[in-house]
Formats: C-alpha cells, structure tokens, sequence
C-alpha cells in the first residue's frame, strides 16, 4: 500500500513538474521590446535576404522597404517578385510583432518604387485582426478588407518638390534651403495619407484605431463601388475620404464621398446620394460592430456632388443594425 | 560491475522503468518543440493544451463507455445497482413457507453471523459461506433474501453467468470488484451477505489441461476460491474480527453437488451445505394456504388439503403458478373468484401442457385409444403408489395422447414391486395395440425407452435380478466385463421385460371389456378425469392395487 502510495506521489510530481516547465517556456517573450526594431531587421537580412529600415512612434511600428527593382508593373498593378518581397517583410513584422511583450497596435509597410522612386506603396494592419485572422476568428475575406493598401505619390516628396521650386524663384541659396525646409517642411504627418518615407526619413505618425476604421470605411466603400454588381453597373466612386473628428465636444465620423453615375441621367444622379448613404451605412454598421467600437457620437456622410449630408446618431445606427428601423426613416429624420 | 541488487530492480520494474523513461523523453521533446515556437504561438498552443486534454479524456470516457456498453456490464463493473439494504430486501421467517428443516438450519447461521464476535472470542471457527443445494423453484434465492433480512445485512446479488465474459481476465476483475464493494460495506454496516445465483457457472470442476494456459472461467473461479480464503484478514484489533471481512457467501444451484470443485465446497469457504428439496404435504398446504390467501377464491369449493394431495413433487414455485394459472383461467372463464375446477384445469395445464389438435384418421385415433386404455387399466390396477389424474387422446407436447398419473404420496425409494408396475406400465399401450389390432405403432418408442431403462438399471446397477450377479457393473468399464456376465445380465434384462409383458397381456385379456369401454369413452368424449375413470371401474366391479381412492 505504501509502495503504492510512492509511486503514485512519484508520478503526479513528475507530470507536475513537466507541466511547470512546458508552462514556463511561455513565460518570456522571443523578441523583447528593447530588440525589437533589431530583430525585424535581422530576420529580413537572415532569412530573406531584405535590408529594412524600422523606425517606432508610440504603438505604431513602420517599416521601409527600398525595391532595387520596379514595384509596379505596365499595368500599374505589383510586380510579382516585389509583391514577395511585401508578403516577406510582412511576414517578419509580424512574427514580431506576436512575439514581443512590447505593446504595438499597428504597423506598417512603406515600399518604393526603384524607377520613380516618389511613387510608393504603403500597407496598414492592426495587430489584432492579424491575431483573429491566425486564430480563424474572421474570415480571410474580412481580413483583407481590414488592411489599408495606399499607392500614390509619397505626400512628402509632393510638398518639397513644390517648396524647392518656390525656393529657386526666390533664389535662396541650397545650405539655407536643406535647414528651412528641416525646419519648417519636414514634420510629422497628422493623416494616415501622409504616412511615407523620404531623403532617408520616415514620416509616420502613432495611429489611432478610430482613424483607422475612418479610412478603412472609405476604403470598403471604394472596393463596395468597384466590387458590386448592381452598384458598379451604374455608378463609380471618384474619391472617399474617412476621418475622425471632435467639435464642440462631441466625436464623430466623417465620410466623404464623391461618386457620379456612369450613364448621366436624371434618374441616376437623383438616386445617387440614397445609394452612397445606404452603402455606406451597412459598411459603418459592419466595421464599427465589427470591432465593437463605440466612442463616438455620430457618423456624419456628405455626398460631395449633391452637398447632401447625413447625419446618424450612434443609436439610430444600431437601430439600423437591428432593423428597429428603416433606410427610410432615417433619411426622413 | 552492476550490483545484483539493481539488477534485480531492474528486471522487476523493467516495464515502470521503459514506461517512465519514455514519458520523460516525450516530455523534453515537447520541452524542446515548444522552445523552438516563437512565443505568441507557443502561448496559443499552451492556452489549447488543457482543452485538448480535456478532450482527449471525454474521447476516452466515450470510448470506454462505448466499449463497456458494447461488452454489456463492462469489465469489471461492481454491482452497485443489485446493492440492496438487508432491511430493505424485506422477506421474513415467517415469510419463508415449506422447508421448514432449512428454515431452522438457516436461523441457526443468522445467529452465527449476529454472534460473530462471540464465535470469534470462544475461539470458534467463523461462518464464511452457505451452499444451497436443491431443484429449481425450491425456494433457495428467497431462503438468501430472508437470511438477508434477518441478519440486516447489506445483500449483494449476482448471477454466476455475469462472471461470464469472453475476455480473459474480466470474470476475476469482476469477482474482485464484487468482493471490494462487499468489504466496503461490510466496513460502513459491520457485514456484508454476498448471493451468488447459479455458481456453478464459474465454480465448476477444473478439469487441467496437458496443453496448459488458463481458462476464463478458471481465473475467475480461482479468484473467488481466494477471495473466500479470508488472505486479506486483518484484525483491527486484537481478537475482535474485523468488519470489513464479515462477508457471507451464499451460494444457490440446482447443479448436482459433485459438478462444484471440491475445493469450493471445502471448509473455509462454502461451510454450511444446505439441502432445500421439494416440500411434503404439509409444507404444500401451508404453500396453497399462504398463496391462496393472496387471490379471491371460493372457500366452500376449494379443498386445500386435497390440492396438497394431488400436488406431489411440485416445487413451491409451481404451486405459485398453479395458483396465478388459475386465478387467469377463472378471469377468462368472467369469475370473480377461483373455483376448484379452475385449479384443476390450471394443474393441468402446467403438468400437461396445452391441446394441440392433430388431424388423425379414425384408424389412427382408435390406435391411441387403446394405447391409453393399456396404460390406464395398468396404472389403476397394477401401480402400488400411483393414482391416475387423467387419461386424454387430444395431442399435448407432441404426444398424440396422454395417462398422466399422480403419486399418492412423496416416496423417495422405489422397490421392485414399484419398479416392476412402472415396467408394466410403459409396455401395456404396446400390449394393448398388439391384442386389439394384432400389430403395434411407434408411438411405443418413448415407453419402450423407460420400461428398458428401469429394467437395465434393475438388473445393471441394483442387483433386482435372479441371476446371482449383484453390483453396479455400469461402473466397470465394457471391456472389463466378460462377455458371458455381459450376456447373462442381458438376458436378466430380457427376462424382466418379457415377464411383465405377460403380466400386462394377461391382465388386459382379462379385462378386455373394461377396456373396450374405455376405449368408446375416450372416443366419445377424447378426455376422462379420475372422476370418471373410477366411476366406470367401480361399475365393472374393479379395484384397484391400492385398494381405496386417494381423493
């Protein structure tokens, strides 16, 4: 009975200590936050081969990507070899980025263009819908809508091209232009548009997660224009731009839209506006339910062509949500 | 050089050793698996682990379960369900009818399990089984319960057959799973009644093989041999028995008794051999009484004690049915209460069996007719102790017709006078077809078979012969038995057969007319109960061997 009683007390502490020393490899994080910015550059050098820049600002991390080839291609669409290069450093970003004890919200991806080196690319993820795409908590539909893709001129090159050209009307000598243009043209972005990097500085700015789902709602709405049937058959989206603001106190989404009907007639450009507000209503309910994200007051859309504006209170939208009421009704209200 | 002691150790736990060993290397593997993740990865496969276990166990718990349903009462599942409170078992002395000799012997060891610790102190040897011998129906499962009830012990029941089970080694896991819940009770209620129904399905003779291996049933028949040796006794404290080990095996067949392994019938375990047999007159009007007294029947028509009479040789769980037949037959007949002839009918229906009608051609049943006639003049007037209940020539249980014959009393020898009749009986339906139709049928099969039987063993086996040659031959083998002793016990046989085959044509040429009336009787009507058969011999002036009527 006591032999069997030791062996038993033998046994439960060995499972228990395993069980403790499993536990403990998952204690410490493999990359620490004061490497951080070290070991993304490390496993773009050692495992593809990549040199990158990494540069922090409060939760955001970013990440330069020098193409020594085009990015894009006749098409205007990625070439391939630079789209693996992206996947590449995507991939090491986020390793990272899940296996640090630093706390990071976002990163992003800045690619140039080899050819024209103002043209880039620049790629925006939240760490969290990474996370819920790993764990197959949201499709990977929903997780590409999620991410914003820009391409377009870098905003930075843009403004000192046009502050140079005044400058050499002006005729002020180049060592007076590098210092004014550091000090009064080279600050940091307050839109997530002028996100970049230039001369060997990056211009990022610490995204914010109401920002972000601003841009990503004009983002959908532009893929919503392009994607839909019925939508894309009548109409195209020209512009849409998201913000978050505060006036007087209160905080708010704001959209703006600019879409026009592809065959000009009175009945399209009449119906335009409802069919902007009705799309971009069921992409607000989705993006902002889909984070359960409620600071904030109301969504306010302007339909550029028509001046038109609506303006949804939180609880009219999850109303809407729950179809307590009507497209119609809120239109009237 | 590596000292024998570790040698030893190693050759012992070998298995302990490779198993710890291999639990240990899987574990640094997965140690090392999991280090080679980066973090993030290594916490989600940790923040899986306990469901995965969790899983991993409801998988297992499923397919167990699934096997054990499978293999019906699992491996060794205990008997919790048939675990029943002595008091609760609820049958009483008083309860206990018609053995009333193993009644008082089985009161004698309820006192001996109360009085365990006085036993004990004398120095007295502890009761640690009962064995209960007996026909089926005798009563021997409800003696248990009533033992049960008396002491008011816990009482465990089980079947010797659910110690059965086509894997090796689950009859003993179940025996030993018996016997811990046993002494587990015993421990909580200072005693414990275990009721093996039907032992003999794993206590049988071991019979050992030159091939070797272990059977099943040897495994589990030898786990309960060591379970009832008492090895694990332990005394608390000295001299006072331990409650823990106050189990009582009982044990109840209808095997005979030298089919049980000698060694389960030594001291020891099976103590006590109790013998429940049939019950004699008087127990059976108790049985009638006692069951009778739980149906409505007619007092003024129902003679007890002349049912006690009739219902020789019936165990009390046929009296029990004769009475719950009777009480269906008077509610199909739309009678409130039972009547006497409700209970005749129900006998016989129980002793005969139920009317089957054949098609047979009048030549046929005439054939039968005299047959039975045979039968039944012999048995009224040649039987020394047995009574004709009823003569009939409608089929039942595949016979075209039947005599069927009641003792008049419970007799537990036979003489040769008795043998004889017997004898005589069997062959009168042969020498009634061969003197009214001048040839026979096969219908005298089965009664060939018993006369030839009887008088085999009368001349083989119990010395009822002229010859001089006395003694069991069947117990010498054939080849040992010169072929003149063969011969002459043979020809003794011969002998006894053709003399009552003269007996028989005598007496039934003498009463050819008796017969002849019969015979129209029988036609007529195709059933005549004793009623009826009396009556007739008694219009021809005939009595029979006993002299006087038994009712």
């Amino acid at each position: 009975m006591i032999a069997k009683s030791r062996s038993t007390t033998f046994f439960i502490l060995l499972i228990a200590g395993c069980w403790l020393l499993i536990n403990l490899t998952g204690c410490y994080p493999t990359y620490p936050k004061g490497k951080l910015k070290e070991s993304i550059v490390k496993i773009c050098k050692k495992e593809y081969k990549l040199d990158v820049k990494v540069d922090t600002l409060g939760k955001t991390i970013a990440i330069y990507l020098p193409l020594s080839e085009d990015l894009l291609d006749f098409n205007f669409g990625l070439t391939k070899s630079a789209g693996e290069k992206i996947d590449d450093v995507i991939t090491s970003a986020t390793r990272v980025v899940l296996s640090t004890d630093a706390d990071f919200d976002f990163y992003c991806v800045i690619v140039h263009d080899a050819r024209i080196p103002e043209v880039q690319f620049v790629i925006i993820k939240y760490v969290y819908d990474v996370k819920r795409a790993l764990l197959n908590d949201i499709s990977r539909g929903e997780y590409g809508r999620r991410i914003l893709f820009d391409l377009k001129l870098n905003p930075q090159a843009q403004k000192e091209r046009a502050v140079k050209e005044v400058f050499e009307k002006m005729g002020i000598e180049n060592k007076w232009q590098s210092e004014v243009m550091n000090d009064f043209f080279r600050s940091e972005p307050t839109a997530l548009g002028d996100i970049g990097y230039w001369n060997g500085r990056f211009f990022i700015k610490d995204i914010t997660l109401p920002e972000f789902l601003a841009e990503q709602i004009a983002n959908r709405m532009k893929i919503e224009f392009r994607e839909d049937k019925d939508i894309s058959a009548s109409y195209m989206i020209k512009s849409s731009k998201g913000s978050y603001q505060t006036k007087e106190g209160k905080r708010f989404f704001r959209l703006e839209v600019q879409a026009e009907p592809k065959i000009f007639t009175d009945i399209e450009r009449k119906e335009l506006p409802d069919v902007v507000f009705r799309t971009a209503l069921t992409i607000i309910n989705k993006v902002l339910y889909g984070y359960k994200y409620e600071d904030f007051d109301y969504f306010e859309i302007l339909d550029i062509p028509s001046s038109r504006v609506l303006k949804v209170s939180k609880s009219d939208l999850e109303s809407l949500r729950k179809n307590k009421i009507s497209f119609e009704d809120l239109v009237k209200k | 050089m590596i000292p024998r002691k570790w040698k030893m150790t190693l050759k012992t736990h070998w298995v302990k050793i490779t198993v710890t060993l291999t639990i240990i290397i899987l574990i640094l593997l997965a140690i090392w698996g999991m280090m080679s993740l980066e973090s993030f990865y290594r916490n989600i496969t940790l923040a899986q682990l306990p469901m995965q276990i969790l899983l991993f166990a409801f998988n297992a718990a499923i397919f167990v379960w699934l096997y054990t349903v499978v293999l019906g009462r699992g491996f060794s599942k205990s008997s919790r369900k048939l675990t029943i409170r002595g008091e609760l078992v609820n049958v009483k002395w008083s309860d206990v009818i018609g053995m009333d000799n193993v009644k008082n012997e089985a009161k004698e060891v309820v006192e001996l399990i109360r009085d365990r610790v006085r036993v004990k102190k004398i120095g007295g040897k502890i009761l640690r089984g009962i064995l209960m011998f007996g026909p089926p129906g005798c009563g021997k499962t409800y003696l248990a319960k009533a033992i049960a009830t008396e002491t008011g012990l816990p009482f465990i029941s089980m079947s010797g057959s659910e110690f059965v089970e086509m894997f090796v080694g689950v009859g003993a896991s179940r025996m030993r799973a018996l016997f811990k819940k046993a002494r587990d009770l015993a421990y909580s209620y200072g005693g414990c009644i275990v009721f093996i129904d039907e032992p003999d399905a794993v206590a049988r003779k071991r019979a050992f093989s030159v091939f070797g291996g272990t059977g099943e049933g040897k495994s589990t028949q030898n786990q309960l041999l060591a379970e009832m040796d008492g090895l694990q006794e332990v005394e608390e404290r000295p001299g006072e028995p331990n409650p823990a080990q106050n189990i009582i095996v009982i044990g109840a067949t209808n095997a005979p008794e030298d089919t049980l392994d000698r060694a389960l019938r030594r001291p020891g375990r099976f103590d006590r051999i109790l013998y429940i047999d049939r019950p004699n007159l008087e127990e059976r009007e108790k049985l009638f009484d006692f069951y009778l007294s739980k149906v409505q029947y007619n007092k003024s028509t129902v003679d007890v004690k002349r049912l006690a009479r009739k219902a020789v040789y019936k165990t009390p769980a046929e009296i029990e049915s004769i009475v719950k037949e009777s009480a269906l037959i008077a509610t199909r007949n739309k009678r409130d209460v039972i009547e006497d002839d409700d209970i005749i009918e129900a006998i016989e229906r129980i002793e005969m069996g139920t009317k089957h009608n054949f098609n047979l051609t009048p030549k046929e049943k005439d054939m039968v007719a005299w047959h039975e006639t045979g039968h039944l003049i012999v048995l009224y007037m040649l039987h020394p102790t047995k009574d004709v209940f009823k003569a009939s020539i409608i089929g039942r249980r595949g016979a075209l017709g039947v005599v069927h014959e009641n003792p008049i009393e419970e007799r537990f020898t036979r003489d040769r006078e008795m043998l004889l009749s017997d004898i005589k009986i069997c062959l009168a339906g042969f020498a009634a077809e061969k003197m009214r139709f001048n040839t026979t049928s096969d219908g005298v099969d089965s009664d060939f078979r018993q006369a030839m039987s009887i008088a085999h063993n009368m001349v083989w086996r119990w010395g009822m012969n002229d010859s001089g040659l006395i003694g069991d031959y069947t117990l010498i083998p054939e080849s040992q038995i010169s072929d003149g002793t063969k011969e002459t016990l043979n020809q003794e046989t011969n002998k006894i057969i053709k003399s009552c085959l003269k007996d028989v044509e005598d007496l039934l040429n003498k009463e050819k007319e008796v017969a002849e009336r019969f015979v129209k009787e029988l036609l007529e009507k195709q059933e005549l109960d004793y009623d009826e058969i009396d009556a007739i011999f008694k219009e021809y002036g005939k009595v029979s061997v006993r002299g006087m009527s038994t009712r």
